[in-house]
């Protein structure tokens, strides 16, 4: 800090020789500082949080049956447990520090888990998935399509960079064309058009035709990730792998892929946040996720005019789930650094 | 004595035109330690490609390890030839997302179906061997590049192979760690390995090689003894490359 101090003078001297540099400087703190003020002022005092307050339970889990509802509750506890948990491992002492591989089983465990809680069954009663919704819905829908999302994905990128001239055609035509489309359009055809092709009698449930719908999306972006990766992995790394008698898929698993993955997490930290958002578009279709039952909240007569607060706590809980998923994809990446940075030789 | 390598005037064309390889006629025999050497861009490295499969020759006949590898480039001789015959890399190839011990014991496990208590068991015994065992657990990035050659001789050697190929496997490093590397090489020679090693240590080809192989534009100048081709090399060329190396 010492060093600061005299260009600190060296600015108040200016400061007396630009007398209108300093009056513009003053009158913009004095707005600053009345906008911070008055938006705090609003906040706590003229907001109606009611909207917010009492409809909590709404918002956690939509129109699920009430005295079924610690189930999802049950679930988003254990999510939250789990990102406790994986944030916190840093700060645990090595030997009491759960495994990365445990880590990533248990998160992967999660969504079944999900699944089984929400729609029931294994001795609990069923409930239709017409019912579910809130920020459960929203995490539920990122969850499974992610997932699904990702080998298809990785195929397509493997696919594009294979040596067989077919394959390759057929992903580089996937890949094109869904990112041509808008992803409303085919969320449109996922929910509208469908049904109208199959016959009557078969009825997909609509949770599974967004999820279905959003991983196609997604597939084609998660493959472009993953084909950046795996250009980033030099040619060399194969030979080595076939020089060792390993065989060509051997050599994409246990060498390429766990590497050009590494590469990809950035890139697909992106997409899993774009995709949480994205999923909020199934509001206009018709699912009461987190946006959704906001609208349905908005449009009660007794919150007319809340619109401000509700959006501003929605931001909020947006925010927070990108926040704690950036924050995990993030150390996700500095343990692949620590583990293994680049063997250029020196 | 029986034949590690045989090759009938085989030949390699890059882009149509550039001849890399130009009617080579070569056979090596087991215990037999080869160095080849020869101005860059002589064909050296493609030759020694060749022998598992990096490389396919466009014309010719080669045999390694007894098993043909024909110019159609049949991948299941590939791999039976590739599990029987080891490559050292310039620019070493480990796994960087690999501990070491997982380096060495990788192909035994996934190709040779080895157990995984077993492997280890050889990884680090072969680690002893390269005077590195106290290095199992950690990460190619950790390590000098001495160290990581000499983990990528070890990763080749877990593959029990009848042959071994060095490509420049000192090239890459400082003047400091290149005795390492070729003290470990000695050693394997002297335990009767096959090796085929392309480099420029004058030093270790006139002490440890049986018979030395000088290329020059994809051809074979000159093949003898080791003892024959530093003091009287026959042909004008190796002369004078022997005489620019010296200086």
């Amino acid at each position: 800090m010492s060093g600061s101090r005299p260009a600190y003078r060296k600015r108040l001297l200016q400061a007396r020789r630009h007398p209108l540099q300093t009056v513009l400087s003053l009158v913009i703190l004095a707005l600053i500082a009345w906008i911070v003020w008055s938006t705090a002022a609003w906040l706590v005092v003229g907001a109606d949080w009611s909207v917010v307050t009492e409809n909590l339970p709404l918002f956690a889990v939509g129109s699920y049956p009430e005295h079924e509802r610690w189930r999802p509750l049950l679930w988003l506890f254990l999510l939250c447990l789990m990102t406790a948990t994986t944030l916190l491992q840093p700060l645990i002492s090595r030997p009491w520090r759960i495994h990365g591989l445990a880590l990533s089983w248990a998160w992967l465990a999660m969504l079944p888990i999900g699944l089984l809680l929400l729609a029931g069954g294994a001795g609990l009663p069923m409930v239709s998935s017409r019912d579910w919704g809130g920020l459960t819905l929203t995490v539920l829908l990122t969850g499974f399509s992610g997932l699904l999302a990702l080998p298809l994905g990785i195929l397509l990128a493997l696919g594009r960079r294979s040596n067989l001239t077919l394959p390759r055609h057929l992903c580089r035509l996937y890949i094109d064309g869904l990112r041509a489309v808008p992803l409303i359009a085919v969320l449109f055809f996922g929910q509208l058009l469908l049904p109208l092709f199959l016959p009557v009698e078969i009825e997909i449930n609509r949770v599974l035709r967004a999820v279905v719908a959003f991983a196609l999306f997604a597939a084609a972006y998660v493959a472009e990730d993953v084909r950046g990766g795996l250009q980033a992995i030099p040619g060399t790394q194969r030979e080595a792998a076939a020089a060792l008698g390993l065989g060509p898929w051997q050599i994409q698993r246990l060498v390429i892929l766990p590497q050009a993955l590494r590469v990809a997490v950035p890139a697909l930290t992106n997409q899993a946040i774009g995709l949480l958002q994205n999923t909020s578009l199934m509001a206009i279709l018709g699912l009461v996720e987190l946006l959704g039952i906001s609208r349905s909240l908005l449009a009660n007569p007794a919150y007319i005019g809340r619109h401000l607060e509700t959006y501003i706590w929605l931001a909020g809980l947006y925010w927070l789930v990108c926040t704690a998923m950036a924050l995990m994809a993030r150390q996700l990446e500095r343990q692949g650094k620590s583990s293994a940075t680049e063997a250029i030789p020196s | 004595m029986t034949i590690a390598v045989r090759a009938e005037s085989i030949t390699k064309t890059f882009n149509g035109t550039q001849k890399a390889l130009d009617q080579v006629n070569l056979s090596v025999n087991h215990g037999e330690v080869l160095v080849v050497m020869g101005p860059s861009g002589s064909g050296k490295s493609t030759l020694i490609r060749t022998f598992n499969g990096l490389e396919a020759i466009d014309a010719g006949q080669l045999e390694i390890v007894g098993i043909p590898l024909d110019t159609d480039q049949d991948e299941r001789q590939i791999r039976r030839i590739r599990r029987r015959v080891g490559m050292v890399f310039q620019q070493f190839n480990l796994f960087p997302h690999l501990s070491i011990l997982d380096n060495i014991t990788l192909a035994p496990i996934r190709v040779k179906k080895v157990s995984k208590a077993n492997a280890e068991q050889r990884a680090h015994g072969l680690l002893a061997q390269m005077g590195i065992a106290d290095q199992a657990m950690k990460y190619p990035a950790e390590l000098s590049g001495g160290q990581q050659q000499r983990v990528a001789i070890a990763r080749a050697l877990a593959m029990d192979p009848e042959l071994m190929l060095f490509d420049e496997p000192t090239s890459a490093l400082d003047p400091e760690r290149v005795k390492e590397v070729l003290d470990a090489m000695r050693r394997l020679a002297a335990d009767g390995m096959t090796m085929i090693v392309v480099t420029h240590e004058l030093g270790f080809a006139r002490e440890v090689a049986d018979r030395v192989l000088f290329m020059d534009a994809g051809r074979v100048v000159e093949l003898t003894d080791s003892t024959t081709f530093f003091t009287q090399a026959k042909e004008e060329r190796s002369r004078r490359f022997l005489n620019q190396m010296a200086h």
